[in-house]
């Protein structure tokens, strides 16, 4: 994996260290990162998006606390070996949670019933 | 105001200290009782709107000005008389450097690097080159922003134990800004340089910062992890038929014209928001940091 491939929006309220977590989680449940693959080092994280590195130490460190990385001897961090192939659903949803949420806020903030928005939504989801 | 998070205890180890400092210049007070120390390694932003203070604090902390009270230390020294030894562990850029114009960026270079014992002269040599500044031209004809880069690369190339640099993003185009937060990030990191750092481009403050201190009006508002911070804090807005309910204690508060009120509110011991987020109608927004700021200091 090459550090390009993460996106960082300093300027969101949502903390650097939990952008870097949440899309760790994306890549590897849509197995774009494989079991076993190695991570670019926090150096080349932080240096290649200016960033400090004890941010990116401290993603990683929650990765592996939630088994998704794992510390290899002598070569850094990889995804972790266990990792199931394929999430079952329910964990490929839960990823949904925060949008679903937003979602549904929106919706009652526009004082919306459900039934336009879910038929609305059934139609990009190309049902 | 009151909400002054207490996470940050000052150590006898602190590289930068101040207590109780406070300043005044004709027609006011710049700094009033302000109390900040930084833990070894770590990078603080110090942000503000202009005329805050901040250069005015940077200045004290450093024992460049003697302020009407309170008191600041460098390495546990008192600021005001420093030894040789703390100098050469510091590296401070001004807004304005002024120093040694009669010698050429090369000249001045050379010079400086023979009092600093960790002197890297071939990353003065590259970055003078990657910066776009001419080494043979008098420092007295380089543009204000050029004067700037040469003093960055000046106290880079010291490889200062602590680095304290006032506004330096203005001197810079963003490829150079970038670099420049890249060093001061991997330094931090890597080699445990403490930086203090004052900036209005907060977006740079967010990538490299570990400790943000909003200045207003010589007092700290806040003084907090940066990540603490964006998840500590939220915008409550309650329409007006509630905002009767709102919380007494509020870091900023906003009355609209249709009578809803924004408030920042804080979480409390247990990750809650305040009781009247939960009213009908009462919203809940996350805020960048550059927003919390606005609300905090209007």
């Amino acid at each position: 994996m090459d550090a390009s491939l993460l996106t960082i929006q300093p300027n969101a309220p949502e903390p650097i260290y939990r952008q870097i977590v949440e899309q760790l989680r994306r890549l590897i449940a849509g197995g774009q990162l494989s079991p076993g693959e190695l991570l670019p080092s926090v150096r080349e994280v932080a240096g290649f998006h200016a960033i400090n590195p004890m941010t990116v130490s401290r993603a990683y460190g929650i990765a592996e606390g939630e088994g998704l990385l794992e510390r290899l001897r002598g070569k850094g961090m990889a995804v972790a070996a266990t990792q199931r192939a394929a999430h079952t659903q329910a964990q490929r949803l839960a990823l949904l949670e925060p949008q679903l949420l937003a979602l549904a806020r929106h919706a009652r903030e526009l004082e919306l019933p459900p039934e336009p928005v879910l038929r609305r939504l059934s139609k990009l989801l190309g049902e | 105001m009151n909400a002054m998070p207490q996470d940050i205890t000052p150590t006898a180890a602190a590289p930068l200290a101040a207590r109780g400092l406070t300043h005044c210049y004709e027609g006011g007070n710049v700094l009033c009782g302000v109390d900040l120390a930084l833990e070894p390694g770590s990078v603080l932003g110090l942000i503000g709107r202009n005329g805050a203070g901040k250069s005015t604090l940077i200045r004290a902390m450093l024992g460049l000005l003697q302020p009407l009270s309170g008191e600041a230390r460098v390495f546990g020294e008192p600021a005001l008389r420093l030894s040789d030894d703390a100098k050469a562990r510091l590296a401070y850029v001004p807004q304005q450097p002024e120093a040694l114009a009669w010698l050429t960026a090369q000249q001045m270079l050379d010079y400086v690097g023979r009092f600093y014992p960790r002197w890297d002269a071939a990353f003065a040599h590259k970055t003078l080159e990657r910066w776009k500044i001419q080494p043979n031209k008098l420092l007295a004809k380089l543009s204000p922003g050029e004067r700037q880069r040469v003093d960055l690369i000046r106290a880079l190339a010291s490889q200062p134990e602590l680095l304290v640099l006032d506004e330096p993003a203005a001197a810079l185009d963003p490829v150079a800004r970038r670099e420049l937060l890249r060093e001061v990030a991997l330094r931090a990191g890597e080699s445990g340089t403490t930086v203090l750092f004052s900036t209005h481009i907060v977006s740079d403050l967010e990538r490299v910062a570990s400790e943000i201190a909003f200045l207003h009006e010589g007092r700290l508002l806040l003084h907090c992890g940066v990540d603490e911070t964006k998840e500590r804090y939220a915008r409550l807005w309650l329409p007006a038929k509630t905002s009767a309910a709102a919380p007494a204690q509020a870091l900023g508060r906003r009355r609209h014209e249709d009578g809803s009120l924004s408030l920042v509110v804080e979480r409390d011991a247990r990750g809650q928001w305040p009781e009247a987020a939960r009213l009908p109608g009462a919203r809940i927004d996350a805020l960048g940091l550059e927003d919390l700021f606005v609300e905090i200091a209007e």
